[in-house]
């Protein structure tokens, strides 16, 4: 039974294989038959627009917008959760949504107060 | 004076030839023919015509031509096929290199412009196989401290993604690669490697500029799923499912896009701001950042990376199709099929033309794949046309139109949903049927 259902993925990854091994001969052909002259250090730098790159490429930078990714750890598994309801709801009695439309309200006044953090910009 | 070498001898060339067609048959007898034999083992063999198909009786029927349908029609129904030709990555790829000479004639066009002209002679119907050409001739450049496994495993990767979610858009009746019972939960899951991905390849190429680029394809992505997700629960909740093919099957008398259409026009902003499109398109922003996250990538890589995108896009709008615009619904235009077609032909006229074995396919699944890929392709040209008329816009903007604007938009097309439904006017023993 597990495995049936684990079968019915197969395909996906089937596919995923088979676009791999129809495009990695592209690489490996590019590979023999491009030109590969004058090994200089300068053409194996990183492309900074013709400046001498400085220090590292892995450098720390703020992207600033925290709140969202936060956000997003949960509104992504809330919108799962909405969606084991929204699928079996024609064989669901009426009564059974009420509970939803209460944690829908719990979610909004969370998701609320996260935005109005967001624009508060100067506090991350 | 002759160019054969001196020492050159015709009976040790003789005797050198023999040598190589010994050891080639001792190989293959010793080796090939156990891996063929033990692989046919393995191989379950298909019944066809009430016989057990051997590789005997295949080779026997190949040779016969009128025998030879029963064989082919097996075989367009295997995974094997369904993976590399029909509904899989052979018909992506070439709906998706189409994508690519349409989106740029149909930009010059808006532009006024003329776009590729020259090569082939007509419009430059050939250009993308030069590009092609040009591409895998160049050199490819990985940066000197670069995570080179990484860098060189991440087009791929895209492409095998891409890949991945294509095998899940249902093309004709039956015809989809992977059809689980959970296919749309399975969409939302494939498209959540692909900010992974970007991140990966940002962050192996030790640039400044990819790592910039990288950084802002993982927020936006991560800003429009939330969005994506929830526009389609409206979809869900009128049918009631989450299989793509069923999703399908119950736009037979009204497509949904009637019944939802802000979540349609939630799911068309966030599908452009997953294909990393104009007027969405930060993490590639040539004025700003070179190229984004691709400023690394040369040669066939590039290409590759260009060839996952565009399998992207055809993924997106064949969604959109499945979901809103009804997938194969449509009116029966193509004509039937007769049986007599096998034996006796086709007559136009005065002509008669005799081949075997024509209806391959049934008359449901070729007009049902000609509906989808008008449909289809309407999307596709609807996701370009953007490109030509809009400037970009920055991504505070873009985060907040994310985050407020399409969330808040997608949970009132779900009340508009459950009124719907609860009202009578749909579902099952609803006003609409």
């Amino acid at each position: 039974m597990v495995g049936e259902t684990a079968g019915t993925f197969s395909p996906v990854l089937l596919m995923f294989a088979f676009a791999i091994v129809a495009t990695g001969p592209a690489l490996i052909l590019s590979r023999m038959i491009a030109p590969r002259k004058t090994p200089s250090p300068v053409k194996f730098l990183p492309m900074e627009s013709g400046q001498v790159p400085k220090e590292e490429g892995r450098t720390h930078f703020m992207m600033q917008y925290y709140s969202y990714v936060l956000m997003f750890v949960v509104f992504d598994v809330m919108s799962i959760f909405l969606y084991a309801w929204g699928s079996s709801l024609l064989g669901l009695p009426k009564t059974a949504t009420l509970p939803i439309i209460a944690f829908l309200g719990v979610m909004f006044a969370a998701f609320a107060y996260a935005l109005y953090q967001a624009g508060r910009k100067n506090i991350w | 004076m002759s160019t054969i070498a001196p020492q050159f001898r015709l009976s040790r060339f003789i005797a050198s030839l023999f040598d190589i067609i010994f050891w080639v048959l001792l190989i293959f007898s010793l080796v090939g023919l156990p891996i063929v034999f033990i692989i046919l083992f393995y191989i379950k063999l298909p019944i066809i015509n009430g016989q057990l198909m051997t590789p005997y009786l295949a080779l026997t029927w190949i040779a016969d031509p009128s025998q030879t349908v029963p064989i082919i029609k097996s075989l367009i129904h295997t995974t094997f096929f369904h993976v590399v030709a029909f509904p899989g990555f052979g018909f992506a790829a070439l709906l998706s290199a189409a994508t690519i000479y349409v989106e740029r004639k149909f930009l010059a066009k808006i532009q006024l412009r003329v776009g590729p002209l020259y090569c082939g002679r007509i419009e430059g119907i050939l250009q993308l196989m030069g590009d092609g050409l040009k591409l895998i001739s160049k050199e490819i450049i990985i940066p000197a401290k670069a995570d080179k496994p990484i860098f060189w495993i991440g087009p791929l990767l895209f492409v095998g993604t891409a890949g991945a979610f294509v095998s899940l858009i249902p093309v004709a009746p039956g015809w989809v690669v992977a059809n689980p019972t959970v296919s749309l939960l399975a969409v939302f899951a494939t498209i959540g490697f692909f900010p992974i991905i970007s991140v990966l390849t940002a962050w192996a190429a030790n640039n400044k500029w990819t790592f910039i680029g990288g950084l802002r394809a993982l927020h936006q992505m991560i800003a429009f799923e939330i969005p994506l997700i929830l526009s389609l629960l409206s979809v869900v909740i009128l049918t009631g499912t989450l299989n793509l093919s069923q999703i399908v099957q119950s736009q037979q008398h009204y497509w949904w896009i009637v019944f939802a259409p802000i979540s349609a026009i939630v799911f068309f902003i966030c599908i452009l701001a997953e294909l990393e499109r104009i007027p969405f398109d930060l993490p590639e922003a040539e004025s700003e950042i070179v190229a984004g996250w691709l400023t690394e990538f040369s040669g066939m890589m590039y290409g590759l990376i260009q060839l996952g995108t565009y399998l992207k896009l055809y993924a997106f709008a064949g969604l959109f199709t499945v979901l809103f615009l009804g997938g194969w619904n449509g009116p029966m235009v193509w004509p039937p099929l007769s049986p007599e077609l096998i034996t006796h032909g086709i007559t136009i006229g005065p002509v008669n033309v005799q081949i075997a074995g024509l209806p391959l396919f049934s008359q449901p699944m070729l007009n049902g794949t000609l509906m989808f890929v008008i449909k289809t392709v309407g999307v596709i040209l609807l996701i370009l046309l953007p490109r030509g008329v809009f400037p970009r816009i920055r991504i505070d903007m873009l985060l907040h139109t994310g985050w407020y604007k399409l969330i808040g938009l997608a949970f009132v097309n779900i009340f508009i949903a459950l009124g719907l439904l609860y009202a009578g006017v749909l579902g099952p023993g609803g006003l609409i049927q």
